[in-house]
């Protein structure tokens, strides 16, 4: 009798054991997901800076009387080459964003600056590296959703609570920025 | 949130799907080569098998290693060059539906063709190819490319173009399997198995058989296919979060009639987002794809 009750208890135990693997290896992918998922944008976010002064030297001989508008975009990179938070940087990007939208408007004014190779190909990658930032804190957003949904839910939330782990945040896009739309072709 | 889980779903449904129909692929296949070898070797079953396996097994294997180069050079394509402006954008939209859906980059090709088409190809997500034709580098603005690839990356992540590749693999050596089968009997080898009435009778449903079983497999394969269109659709549109841009493209292939004549081989047409022969074979039965004004439809209404 005694030994029936310890072998249930030991196949109780091995089945919880079993479960609770199984939810430790699905909140640590999803955690690298989230991790990955961030690199990611980190890259984007640098490359789109990186490209910020070439443009700036293609466009400085030919806009003469738009130096607020120039400004503004040298203003946007320095946040952000300084953001620290997934949060501020997304908000540096917005800004940088802004900046530059109006700065190609600006650009529509000069026929020679249009027809630049140079500004042609930057203003490519730039898009690309636009869209890239979107998309990937899309994905981000998607990978924090899906692990919230894990952590959160019941049996998730006791495995997620014994692990320690707490939901993670979302970034948040501005509403002026909303408004846009979110592919500018 | 509910779209997410959804689509989580869908992929699981869909790898349990391929499973099943490359379980009865597979299936089909032995059987062929099993008939086969009977029809050679007399009945003696251990020798049909042992000479049925090694050629089912490493046919598949040879093809599906090789599947990939041999669908790019039917359709004629070439890898995408970044100096020129259309196909370099083309590799930047690629890039950007890659990120959206978490997969690494694909390889982009380009082919040659007036019609706007696109093809995904591979064996799995880390290892896949994007090929759109110049037609739809042409026709297609920003947005609706951005649509068209979202769909083709929604297959890719789907695993559909596993499937298609292992489909095309199977039924093109069921195919092979029944020219072996004609050839040998005008050839006169296969006398030997025909001893008495049930021998006759084994050999005819021999023969019925190899030349049902690449109908049928492919029919299996097709029925899927359509519903999976759907599906890559929906999906597509979940990454860009724009079903406008891929509605506004297959409404612009729906308009599209060039000249030329379509290219490339039918074996591969179900990898295309739209048949690049439906003009040809209209039979519902058999097209690989759902009827176009649905798909914009369904997308329409999301």
């Amino acid at each position: 009798m005694l030994l029936w009750i310890g072998v249930i208890i030991i196949i109780i135990v091995v089945f919880l054991l079993l479960i609770y693997f199984g939810y430790y290896n699905r909140i640590i992918r999803l955690e690298n997901r989230i991790d990955n998922s961030w690199a990611q944008i980190d890259v984007q976010l640098k490359r789109r800076a990186d490209l910020i002064p070439n443009l700036m030297e293609t466009v400085k001989g030919y806009m003469k009387h738009e130096k607020e508008v120039l400004e503004n975009v040298t203003k946007a990179r320095s946040a952000l080459m300084k953001a620290k938070s997934p949060q501020e940087n997304i908000d540096a990007d917005n800004m940088l964003t802004g900046a530059l939208k109006s700065l190609f408007a600006v650009a529509e004014n000069y026929p020679d600056l249009k027809a630049n190779q140079n500004f042609l190909n930057l203003q490519d990658e730039l898009t690309n590296t636009e869209n890239k930032v979107a998309y990937s804190r899309q994905h981000f957003n998607d990978s924090v959703l899906s692990y919230n949904n894990l952590v959160e839910t019941i049996p998730g939330k006791w495995f997620a609570g014994f692990m320690n782990k707490k939901t993670r945040d979302m970034l948040q896009i501005p509403e002026a920025s909303r408004e846009v739309p979110k592919v500018k072709f | 949130m509910e779209n997410k889980l959804l689509i989580e779903d869908h992929i699981k449904k869909n790898k349990r799907q391929t499973i099943l129909i490359c379980g009865l692929m597979a299936l089909l296949f032995i059987l062929v080569v099993f008939f086969l070898g009977y029809i050679f070797f007399g009945g003696n079953i251990f020798i049909s098998l042992a000479f049925a396996l090694p050629i089912a097994f490493g046919y598949i294997a040879i093809t599906y290693s090789v599947s990939v180069s041999a669908v790019l050079s039917a359709a004629k394509a070439r890898p995408a060059n970044s100096q020129i402006r259309e196909e370099k954008l083309l590799i930047h939209r690629v890039e950007e539906m890659a990120i959206a859906a978490g997969l690494p980059m694909p390889k982009v090709y380009v082919q040659d063709s007036e019609y706007i088409n696109a093809f995904a190809t591979g064996k799995d997500p880390k290892d896949s190819v994007i090929c759109v034709t110049t037609g739809a580098l042409k026709k297609l603005n920003q947005e609706e490319l951005e649509g068209v690839i979202a769909h083709e990356m929604s297959h890719i992540k789907n695993y559909d173009v596993r499937l298609a590749t292992i489909t095309i693999a199977v039924v093109g050596a069921i195919a092979l399997m029944s020219e072996i089968l004609f050839y040998s009997m005008f050839w006169g080898g296969a006398g030997r198995g025909r001893k008495g009435e049930g021998g006759a009778i084994l050999l005819l449903l021999a023969i019925v058989f190899v030349i049902l079983a690449p109908i049928f497999a492919r029919l299996t394969y097709l029925a899927i296919s359509r519903r999976r269109e759907y599906l890559a659709d929906s999906n597509g549109a979940y990454l860009t979060r724009n079903p406008e841009g891929l509605a506004k493209a297959l409404e612009k292939i729906k308009q599209d009639h060039p000249r030329e004549k379509p290219k490339g081989s039918k074996t591969v047409a179900p990898l295309y987002i739209s048949n690049p022969f439906r003009r040809i074979d209209a039979s519902s039965l058999g097209s690989t794809h759902p009827p176009i004004d649905e798909r914009i439809k369904r997308l329409r209404s999301m």
